[in-house]
């Protein structure tokens, strides 16, 4: 193998099951950067507070990787979150609306917006880009109707504010960490008996053993090094992986995760294979407005009340930053919900990490463009070198 | 074997004031390769998307089997047993050899299984359909987009059979392929031809089609021209037919 062989050989490897370890390795370096300017960085109270601010832009990440896999976008969700979170606030405070209801209502709210803005796009062929650009003044509007401009809602003391502030205990954490491994051992060992009955070959500690023992083993460290060491882990993180693990699923594991990706990367070829390519757009679109509302909503527990300066197009620019950063391409048939989740870990860790070091705002939103900025050029860098680029 | 297969008779087609197709015939039998050949504009993409359902013929007849029949979309098309492979393939660079092949049609456990893929049922099912028409891919969980021109021709070419299909239309598959991958397509095509399937091929290229074809059938300016014996045929007397440089050679 010669050189050029090999460096082929390394980015079509960075390309597939080797995507994430440039964004691990950059999390490690970046943990140890701010770690050596301040300890409080690895402490597990910094950590566990860091994943409660990620947790909402996480969630708005993974809204966008659904989107921009099958070539949509929604520039609406900052201001969609910022409406139902307020919607959930004003049914159970000022309503005195049961706060379960309100929460179902403001997800419905969600969802509903999701769908209006994917019919528009689909019934009139009309960007993306600009529809939910009008939906985002709309939603604004929305928003000040809501709230007005000097109104806030407190959701201190309501049983709003304890979902940012409730933490799961030790034991629980545990149990729910075995379940999981337990359903996941179960689904690959499925799997692995499914491929034996095909007459393939498979490995019972190849395909199952390692991976469960994988997972419990990423799964413990966090646990107890980091949020049982502190407080527990708070309930947003446990909301933000289980709408994770939930996608993940249906995206790797099931037709309609098919369909997704098929649109994205040849949308003619997916309708010629009898794909409803309105249809699957239009549940994305609608999967994007629930998790804008559930990202809202936490928001709103995290920071213990609404006002109309909620609606904050920061968090859209950092959540597409995120996904960008995680691999997602802007041009539709890539990206996982990893990559929303590491994604949000970088942008986090830096943004969180520079307000430990007293940074000024200037010098974070600098290093914040810079990671961007070297993200996408590591990543076309990688595109081209594997060859998986075709010239379209 | 002699009835005919799939039989076109007398279709006419127009778009507006433009005649697309004014009086076209032909048709294909089992274990037959026709090859369609003709000039830019002689009809003979028309005559595909009718024969694929994807347009419908203003007049003539389309008959399965012996029997008349209408087809009305792709739908109709698959479940009469007529596939295309399109020029483009219509394929996902993004995902990989199986899912494409499956894409629209993945078998999936029930509800209670979480609609799950069946994923080693359908690798193996993609083993045995590539085995069947002699395609050797390393692997087959490789994104599309790393495989060959000629190995994408031949997963576009496995999906449309997977359905066995009596009757595969293939839409120029040779066009913008390389000298050992168009002899691996061409091989392909004599092995449906050799499955007992009717193989309709669209073609530019006349070397290819006196090398597979076992009729050739020229189409000028929406008409039937002639319909030979592929042995019949000369490089020479083709390219007359299709320009109609020698008028006559009909009369």
């Amino acid at each position: 193998m010669n050189l050029r062989d090999g460096r082929r050989t390394i980015a079509t490897a960075l390309m597939g099951p080797w995507r994430t370890a440039p964004i691990i390795i950059s999390l490690v370096a970046i943990a140890i950067f701010f770690n050596t300017q301040s300890s409080l960085f690895l402490s597990s109270r910094n950590l566990t507070n860091l994943a409660n601010q990620i947790a909402v832009l996480a969630t708005v990440a993974l809204a966008l990787v659904g989107l921009l896999v099958v070539r949509q976008i929604d520039l609406s969700l900052a201001a969609l979150a910022a409406v139902c979170g307020g919607i959930a606030a004003k049914l159970s405070v000022e309503s005195n609306l049961n706060v379960g209801l309100a929460i179902v209502v403001a997800l419905a709210a969600g969802a509903a917006v999701g769908v209006v803005q994917a019919v528009v796009v689909n019934v009139f062929r009309a960007p993306a880009f600009v529809v939910t650009l009008g939906g985002m003044f709309v939603l604004n509007a929305v928003l000040l109707w809501l709230l007005p401009a000097t109104s806030v809602i407190p959701l201190a003391d309501t049983p709003l504010e304890k979902i940012a502030n409730t933490f799961v205990p030790a034991w629980l954490s545990y149990v729910l960490l075995l379940a999981v491994v337990l359903l996941f051992a179960g689904m690959r060992f499925a799997h692995h008996r499914a491929r034996l009955g095909e007459g393939m070959p498979s490995n019972l500690v190849r395909s199952t053993v390692i991976p469960a023992a994988a997972l419990a083993a990423v799964g413990l460290v966090p646990l107890i090094f980091v949020f049982n060491a502190y407080r527990g882990v708070p309930t947003p993180v446990v909301i933000v992986l289980a709408l994770m693990a939930g996608i993940a699923y249906v995206t790797s594991q099931t037709p309609l995760g098919r369909q997704i990706y098929a649109i994205g990367g040849n949308p003619e070829g997916a309708r010629r294979a009898g794909i409803s390519v309105p249809l699957v757009t239009t549940v994305v679109f609608a999967t994007g407005g629930f998790l804008a509302a559930t990202a809202g909503i936490m928001a709103a527990s995290r920071e213990l009340g609404v006002s109309s300066a909620n609606s904050d197009l920061t968090l859209l620019l950092e959540a597409l930053a995120a996904v960008v950063i995680g691999g997602v391409s802007l041009f539709g048939g890539r990206g996982t919900v990893w990559a929303a989740l590491l994604g949000s870990l970088v942008i986090g860790s830096i943004s969180n990490g520079l307000y430990l070091l007293n940074a000024s705002t200037q010098m974070r939103w600098t290093i914040e463009g810079l990671v961007l900025v070297a993200a996408v050029a590591i990543d076309s860098t990688i595109s081209r070198k594997s060859g998986a680029q075709r010239d379209s | 074997m002699n009835a005919s297969l799939l039989e076109v008779r007398d279709v006419a087609k127009s778009y507006g004031a433009v005649t697309a197709l004014k009086r076209a015939s032909f048709s294909v039998r089992s274990g037959e390769v026709v090859a369609l050949a003709g000039d830019n504009g002689a009809g003979k993409s028309t005559l595909i998307k009718i024969l694929s359902g994807s347009i419908s013929a203003d007049s003539g007849e389309v008959r399965f089997a012996g029997e008349p029949v209408s087809i009305g979309s792709p739908n109709d098309a698959a479940r009469l047993g007529i596939q295309t492979v399109y020029q483009d393939l219509a394929l996902c660079d993004n995902l990989d050899v199986v899912d494409n092949i499956f894409l629209g049609r993945e078998p999936r456990g029930p509800w209670w299984r979480g609609f799950r893929v069946r994923r080693p049922r359908m690798e193996r099912l993609t083993a045995d359909a590539l085995a069947s028409v002699g395609i050797r891919i390393q692997r087959v969980d490789v994104p599309m987009g790393h495989l060959s021109g000629g190995q994408r021709q031949c997963v576009a070419v496995c999906r449309a059979i997977l359905g066995d299909p009596k009757v595969v239309i293939l839409d120029e598959p040779t066009a913008a392929l390389g000298v050992a991958q168009r002899r691996e397509v061409l091989d392909l095509i004599v092995r449906l031809r050799d499955q007992g399937r009717g193989v309709i091929l669209i073609s530019h290229d006349l070397v290819d089609i006196l090398k597979v074809a076992d009729r050739i059938v020229v189409l000028r300016l929406g008409e039937t021209v002639a319909d030979k014996p592929g042995a019949e045929w000369t490089e020479h007397t083709l390219v007359s037919a299709i320009t109609g440089a020698t008028a006559g050679e009909q009369r």
